[in-house]
């Protein structure tokens, strides 16, 4: 693969519902209740019910490892939780993901990752680095 | 006293193993909505990345149990995380977690606690370290 800088990897759109939200619970073993009960959410201070700040970084994930093909290619991954995805009981909350290579150097690929939902950014200096051929 | 610079470098005990089972990464997988990824099923898938947290966050458990530190998960806001891996995680691995404290960087009630967790298998093997930071809020004296 010939990875250089500036290359811009695909992206996607995933709209997170409430049954995603209890599914990722279960799976990650993470039953704070901000992620599932509005009155607890708004006993924190926040408009609703919101999304794992891991679920969201899991799938932003999904941008690096299905463009590398191998997810046991990635080798470090960092991200700020900056703003909550608040995920409606209808609407759920939609999360759009991209990526760019941002350098490539000894067998390493960085690419930042981006994740937007309501016109901001949730994740914040969102990095990972991938082997490369 | 609550947690201060002075707790910084403090380890607790590592978890009990943990077996990383086929079912197990399925699960976690089809919840990232990612579960017609090959690596991740078949009969020797490897794990999501992020399923480290899985391991990881088991281990958080001995920070809020320390009556020394006074730390409540309810106050605590989780800020940033970051994974490095020597190797992917994969079914079969049997894991244990051990949390140590990195950082503590005290602002009157307010505490940025950086912890490290080290995930290694059973046969010595290094595999991540997953290092979160922790806002944490004390409540009024």
């Amino acid at each position: 693969m010939n990875v250089t800088v500036g290359t811009v990897l695909p992206g996607f759109t995933a709209t997170f519902t409430r049954a995603d939200l209890v599914r990722y619970a279960g799976a990650s073993t993470d039953f704070n209740p901000i992620h599932w009960s509005d009155t607890m959410a708004a006993e924190l201070g926040l408009p609703g019910v919101v999304a794992h700040g891991m679920l969201t970084m899991g799938t932003a994930l999904r941008v690096a490892t299905d463009w590398i093909g191998d997810p046991g290619r990635v080798r470090s991954y960092y991200v700020r939780f900056t703003k909550p995805v608040v995920v409606d009981e209808l609407a759920g909350g939609e999360v759009t993901f991209s990526g760019t290579v941002t350098a490539v150097a000894d067998g390493v690929a960085t690419i930042a990752l981006e994740a937007i939902h309501a016109e901001a950014k949730v994740l914040g200096s969102a990095v990972v680095e991938v082997l490369v051929d | 006293m609550p947690i201060s610079e002075a707790h910084a470098g403090r380890s607790y005990p590592p978890t009990e193993p943990y077996q990383i089972s086929r079912a197990k990464i399925a699960e976690f997988a089809a919840a990232l909505g990612d579960g017609d990824n090959p690596a991740y099923g078949g009969t020797d898938p490897i794990a999501p990345p992020t399923f480290a947290v899985v391991l990881s966050s088991a281990a958080w458990g001995a920070i809020f149990d320390d009556p020394e530190l006074e730390l409540s998960l309810s106050r605590t806001v989780h800020t940033d995380q970051r994974f490095a891996w020597n190797r992917p995680l994969r079914a079969g691995d049997e894991v244990t977690a051990q949390l140590t404290i990195e950082q503590v960087r005290a602002r009157g009630p307010m505490a940025f606690v950086t912890i490290a967790v080290h995930l290694v298998t059973t046969a010595g093997e290094d595999v991540c370290t997953a290092t979160s930071t922790l806002l944490h809020r004390a409540v009024a004296a």
